[in-house]
């Protein structure tokens, strides 16, 4: 299997190399140099992240996606999304907070280890974006946990929430 | 046709390919069964609507289609005064479960003879005897305090319990492990086999149909684009579709041929993306990153000619706001390059002997229990139907394109994923067959006045199977109500006969092969 495995990557097959890949502007790699330094200095290499949504359209949660792709690939950053918010130092709240997602959001957040950082993807997270007003949400994450940053767009695409954790970071170790 | 099963005259209005038959209540089972057996109708949805304004009554609509007509046979019942009942028609029509429950918790009209009528949509917490899509309803702050904290439990609503040795449960949920969305999954397992699964969804409804009400019908695209971020652009084409059908616009030629082709791309990346997630549920590590490569490809390129990854902001009420066809140049060189590439993939899993051997077999739904349920896209056509929305009900441009509705006997994972690949390939093709004509007139047609109290459904095929929208005006042109019924709300209720017994871990894969959204499913 071992053997295998060397054979493919010495013959260049399955493997995904970068010239195939879509290009990120060089804009965005100076970003992502940046939110490395950043990381390495305050999170020890290592930031956790677990992903909650509450009640969004789910364009926002794809968006986090991508970043683990390997275009973004976030994680040679040290940025992970982890399973359980135990093990997280950053929640990233989605969605205007729908009122049946407000408890589990509460629990999710009381479970995180402190210090940890709340970070709000995505207009709905800000007033309730395009469903503010609707009798089924709570116009904003604000109003059920405490918000550190918000990250606004309708979606974010990868490249703002990674310009956003990079802001993130800068606002941190003031 | 339906004189024939009633003895008196009824009292039908005809409105495009639209048949609305007005019945009373003991006719309803009658008239519903005739079109279920005898004429093998599939029962597309049930809504009800608050028309108390016009004539005080409630309706409750049954929207059937008869395989090879392309006509909607939509019988209709009026619930007025004390009697806010009506017969339920769940079983004998087993598809037809989830939206009375829906409909009782929205409206409060009691699907009378229901097998379970325990609500749905509404949690415990949220008020009894409340019913927000009726249009005198308001809620007190304190209740919605105690509805968003959620310990209360103003009406009881238990899990079923199964019984019996070695018997455990297993609760999933709302919070998942993944970056997904929320949901309870209650596993009953005996070992490691999934004996019972009961799903409670419903975390994420934003009262999106009522909220729909406060805005105009313009205004509205905005939130159809918003229901479910995977699938924008089928919601806001079969939400345009449905206003314009109202309101007796005739959309140009090319704002035509601008949807069908924002469809098949948006169809596209979700197919192909899903094809790679599901190597997430069997751990080949390396389709998964091919698959988000090639859906990343695509969404930037959304990006480029669109402005939207999500293909937002095109789709207007009369039309679309810019021409796609001046891009041809980057699609075509852009597919050219996903061909290839999604070819490569599919070899490559194809290939994997340890990925398609826990796909094959895995989370069966036979063609008898697909059919019951009301299961609808790619996950219906896996179980052996050939229905599809695009051929069904021929709208936009698609009959001028050569295709066919992909299909397979197996119903399995593997089936699901085969669909999905010949799909792909074919939304390819369409796009390329797009490019070959050009289209005439302009972007958008003018939006005149909408006329009071008119009605008409607007659908769509999005990535997940047939999605529909009906809207209705009110006396000054505005929303009465707008019901939109997804094609997760469909299918969901099928997923725990496709995975019983299947073992438990293998229920991320199962539930990846469906690919449902709890947004566009809540609501
Ligand atoms: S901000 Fe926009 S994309 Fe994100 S969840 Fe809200 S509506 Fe969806």
């Amino acid at each position: 299997m071992i053997k295998e495995i060397f054979k493919n990557l010495a013959a260049g097959k399955n493997v995904i190399s970068k010239a195939d890949l879509p290009a990120l502007s060089a804009e965005e790699e100076k970003k992502l140099i940046d939110l490395q330094k950043g990381i390495d200095r305050i999170f020890g290499k290592s930031l956790r992240i677990r992903q909650v949504d509450a009640g969004s359209c789910n364009a926002c949660e794809w968006e986090c996606t991508a970043l683990t792709n390997p275009v973004y690939d976030i994680q040679r950053f040290g940025i992970d999304f982890v399973a359980s918010p135990r093990h997280a130092d950053l929640i990233l709240v989605t969605g205007p907070v729908s009122r049946q997602m407000e408890l589990a959001l509460k629990k999710t957040y009381l479970a995180t280890p402190e210090p940890r950082i709340v970070v709000a993807c995505g207009d709905c997270t800000i007033d309730g974006g395009v469903y503010k007003g609707s009798y089924a949400v709570t116009n904003g994450v604000a109003n059920v946990i405490p918000v550190d940053y918000y990250i606004p767009g309708c979606p974010p695409s990868p490249g703002d929430l990674l310009s956003g954790f990079l802001k993130l970071l800068v606002t941190i170790t003031k | 046709m339906i004189e024939k099963v009633l003895d008196k005259a009824v009292k039908t209005r005809e409105h495009l390919n639209e048949l609305y038959i007005e019945i009373s209540k003991e006719h309803l089972k009658k008239v519903c069964m005739y079109l279920y057996e005898n004429k093998d109708a599939l029962l597309r949805l049930i809504f009800a609507s608050d028309e108390r304004e016009i004539d005080g009554s409630f309706r409750v609509y049954y929207v059937f289609s008869i395989p090879g007509v392309d006509r909607f046979f939509i019988p209709l019942i009026s619930l007025k005064g004390d009697d806010l009942s009506f017969p339920s028609i769940t079983e004998l029509i087993p598809s037809a479960h989830w939206y009375e429950r829906e409909i009782q918790d929205m409206f409060g009209l009691v699907p009378e003879g229901h097998p379970d009528p325990r609500r749905l949509l509404l949690h415990e917490a949220f008020p009894a005897q409340s019913h927000p899509l009726r249009k005198d309803w308001g809620i007190s702050d304190d209740d919605l305090k105690e509805w968003g904290e959620g310990l209360a439990r103003k009406e009881k609503n238990e899990f079923m319990k199964v019984e019996g040795e070695g018997v455990y449960e297993i609760p999933v949920g709302p919070v998942h492990a993944g970056i997904i969305e929320p949901g309870h999954f209650r596993f009953s397992a005996i070992g490691e086999t999934i004996f019972f699964l009961e799903p409670r969804l419903f975390y994420t409804h934003k009262g999106t149909e009522k909220h729909f009400e406060g805005m105009s019908f313009t205004e509205g695209v905005r939130l159809a684009e918003r229901v479910s971020g995977t699938s924008s652009f089928s919601h806001s084409s079969a939400y345009c579709m449905a206003v314009e059908r109202m309101a007796g616009i005739e959309i140009p030629e090319k704002a035509k041929a601008v949807r069908t082709l924002l469809l098949e791309m948006e169809r596209l990346y979700n197919h192909i993306g899903d094809i790679g997630n599901m190597c997430a549920g069997t751990g080949l590590a390396v389709g998964y990153s091919r698959g988000a490569v090639i859906k990343e490809r695509l969404m930037q390129l959304n990006d480029r000619i669109t402005g939207s990854r999500y293909l937002r902001g095109i789709n207007i009420v009369g039309g679309v706001t810019q021409d796609i066809f001046i891009y041809a140049e980057d699609i075509l060189s852009i597919l050219d390059l996903v061909t290839k590439e999604y070819k490569g993939l599919m070899k490559l899993l194809l290939g994997t002997v340890s990925h398609v051997e826990r796909l094959e077999n895995t989370g069966r739904l036979s063609k008898d229990i697909a059919m019951k349920m009301g299961v609808t896209g790619v996950a219906a056509r896996a179980s052996g139907s050939n229905d599809d929305i695009r051929k069904a009900h021929t709208h936009l441009l698609y009959d001028r394109l050569v295709f066919e509705a992909h299909s397979s006997a197996r119903g399995d994972v593997f089936a699901r994923m085969m669909v999905r690949a010949e799909e792909a390939e074919c939304s390819i093709s369409m796009i390329e067959a797009l490019f070959e004509s050009s289209y005439q007139g302009g972007l958008a047609e003018e939006v005149k006045e909408i006329p009071q109290h008119a009605s008409a459904l607007g659908y769509s095929e999005s990535p997940r199977g047939s999605l529909f929208y009906w809207v209705m005006s009110d006396k000054n042109g505005r929303p009465l109500r707008v019901k939109l019924r997804s094609p997760s709300f469909c299918n969901w209720p099928a997923v725990p006969f496709a995975v019983h017994g299947n073992i438990v871990p293998d229920f991320p894969l199962c539930n990846k092969s469906f690919n449902l959204s709890y947004s566009g499913c809540d609501m």
